[in-house]
Parts: structure tokens; C-alpha cells; sequence
């Protein structure tokens, strides 16, 4: 995924009331009316949420213009969950390098000038 | 005295940290940080090369590296130094960005070099989603429910 499609992911993402459209989305298709219960929301309010949600390709919604349900999209939630561990793991084995870097470099000055005594 | 606890709890949570404790003394792992020529030898994942390293270590001074994997794909990086205390500590904005130089998402990494002995303890931590969260204000330990959502979808 690119940078920017993540960037899109994490400020969706970034909201609590999305974020808990996305947990209760976690059970099942449901409809905007159901999604707006919890919530004590205006219809308008959850749908300008779900269009965000939707934009960031986080949920996808039926066609069918009445009940329109709204469905979990799993790529960009695992994406930016990945993301932090992608980061890890880019250090750890940076540092991996960097270990045997210094190794290395520390061996040759040992060598170049023998008597540093530790 | 511990530089790896200036960050706040709040912060904590929306950061990556990672320590290694180096066998070499803390002026040479700060140089290994700070020296394009050195930081080509280990920055990225195995078989990643530096196709292209600036590096202006000052306080407003920039970066820009590019990483060349194995299979030729090419991933910039470029940021700005906002603290430099050799050979203790480098504060840094760390922002993907395209060939163009057009910057993407921005993350903030902090990076310390504690002497434990004739080695060095570094500490390094990056803030991942510190733009989205200044501009939303939002609150809240999300990544943990990011993990759970991650949990959910691999079970089902």
C-alpha cells in the first residue's frame, strides 16, 4: 500500500465514532439506521462518517439504494495494522546491520592500532 | 538520569520502540547515525542498498536517502533534524515522499545513545501517527483496537 492510501487509512481512522462504526461493523453487515442507534446520532451525521470510512476503503455498501448495508473491508485495516510491525522490523534488522557494521569497523581500527587496550 | 523516558505516556502509545544495546562506545554508533558513508552500511533490510544519501546533521538541517531494494524498487525517505546533541541524542522528522520530493506521511523519530560501559544503549522511537493526531486531536489508545481489528480479520 502506498504511503498516501495509509495516510488516508490512519486519518480515517483517527475518529472514535469511526472507529466504533468499525467494531460494530466487526459482527456482520449492518444498516445505516442500526449504525446510527448507538451512537444517538443524526442520520446525516453516520452517513457523512460511513462516506469517510468509505473513501478510505475501510468499509464498501451494498447497492441496493433503500437499505445500502455496510460491510468491513479487511485490506486497509490489516495494512495499517501491519504498519507499525513493517517500521519494527525495519529497525530490527537495520540494527541487525548495524551490529555487524560496528564489528567490522571496531576490528579494523583494533587492527590499524594495536595497542588500544580496552 | 534516563533520556528514554522524556516522552509522555500519551505519546508512548502511538509509538515504536526499539532498543539495542551495541557492543562499540557511543561516539562511533552516533557517527554510524550521522555519516552518509556509514549509515549506507546497515540502514534498510537486508540486500537494500542506498542508491542516495544527504545529510545536513544541524538543528533545520535536512536529509534525503533513497533505498534501492533488491528487485530495483526505490523508496525515499527525507526529514529534517529539530534536535541534534552529539553524541547523545537526534530528534528528526521522517516523512516518505516520491522521486519528485513530494512528502507524504510524517512520523517523528527519536533517537538515543546511552553509554552503559564501553557500549552504548540505543533507544530509538518513532511517532507514527503524529500528524493525523495534531490535526484531529484526537485521544485515545487506538492501536490497540487496531489490533484486535487486525486479530479479527486473520480469524475470519
Amino acid at each position: 500500500m502506498s504511503p498516501d492510501r495509509l495516510s488516508i487509512t490512519f486519518s480515517a481512522l483517527s475518529d472514535p465514532t469511526r472507529r466504533a462504526i468499525l467494531a460494530r461493523l466487526t459482527s456482520g453487515e449492518v444498516s445505516v439506521t442500526e449504525l446510527a442507534e448507538p451512537f444517538k446520532m443524526s442520520l446525516p451525521a453516520v452517513c457523512k462518517h460511513l462516506k469517510v470510512l468509505e473513501q478510505a476503503g475501510l468499509i464498501t455498501r451494498g447497492r441496493e439504494a433503500q437499505w445500502r448495508p455496510c460491510q468491513l473491508e479487511a485490506g486497509p485495516l490489516k495494512d495499517a495494522a501491519d504498519w507499525l510491525e513493517h517500521y519494527r522490523r525495519f529497525w530490527e534488522q537495520s540494527f541487525d546491520r548495524l551490529e555487524d557494521y560496528l564489528g567490522e569497523v571496531q576490528g579494523k581500527a583494533k587492527r590499524d592500532g594495536r595497542d588500544d587496550g580496552r | 538520569m534516563d533520556a528514554t523516558t522524556g516522552v509522555d505516556a500519551q505519546q508512548r502509545e502511538r509509538e515504536i520502540t526499539v532498543t539495542r544495546l551495541f557492543d562499540a562506545p557511543r561516539q562511533l554508533v552516533f557517527q554510524a547515525w550521522t555519516e552518509p558513508d556509514r549509515v549506507a552500511r546497515w540502514l534498510g533490510p537486508p540486500g537494500f542498498v542506498i542508491a542516495y544519501c544527504t545529510m545536513d546533521v544541524r538543528p533545520g538541517g535536512a536529509f534525503r536517502l533513497c533505498l534501492r531494494s533488491p528487485s530495483g524498487a526505490e523508496y525515499w525517505r527525507q526529514g529534517v533534524y529539530r534536535e541534534v546533541v552529539a553524541p547523545e541524542r537526534l530528534v528528526y522528522t521522517f516523512v516518505w515522499s516520491d522521486a519528485a520530493g513530494k512528502p507524504h506521511y510524517e512520523t517523528l523519530v527519536t533517537v538515543t545513545f546511552d553509554e552503559r560501559g564501553d557500549k552504548t544503549e540505543l533507544t530509538l522511537h518513532q511517532s507514527i501517527f503524529k500528524s493525523v493526531a495534531a490535526r484531529d486531536e484526537h485521544q485515545g489508545d487506538w492501536s490497540k483496537e487496531l489490533q484486535r481489528f487486525a486479530e479479527y480479520l486473520a480469524n475470519n
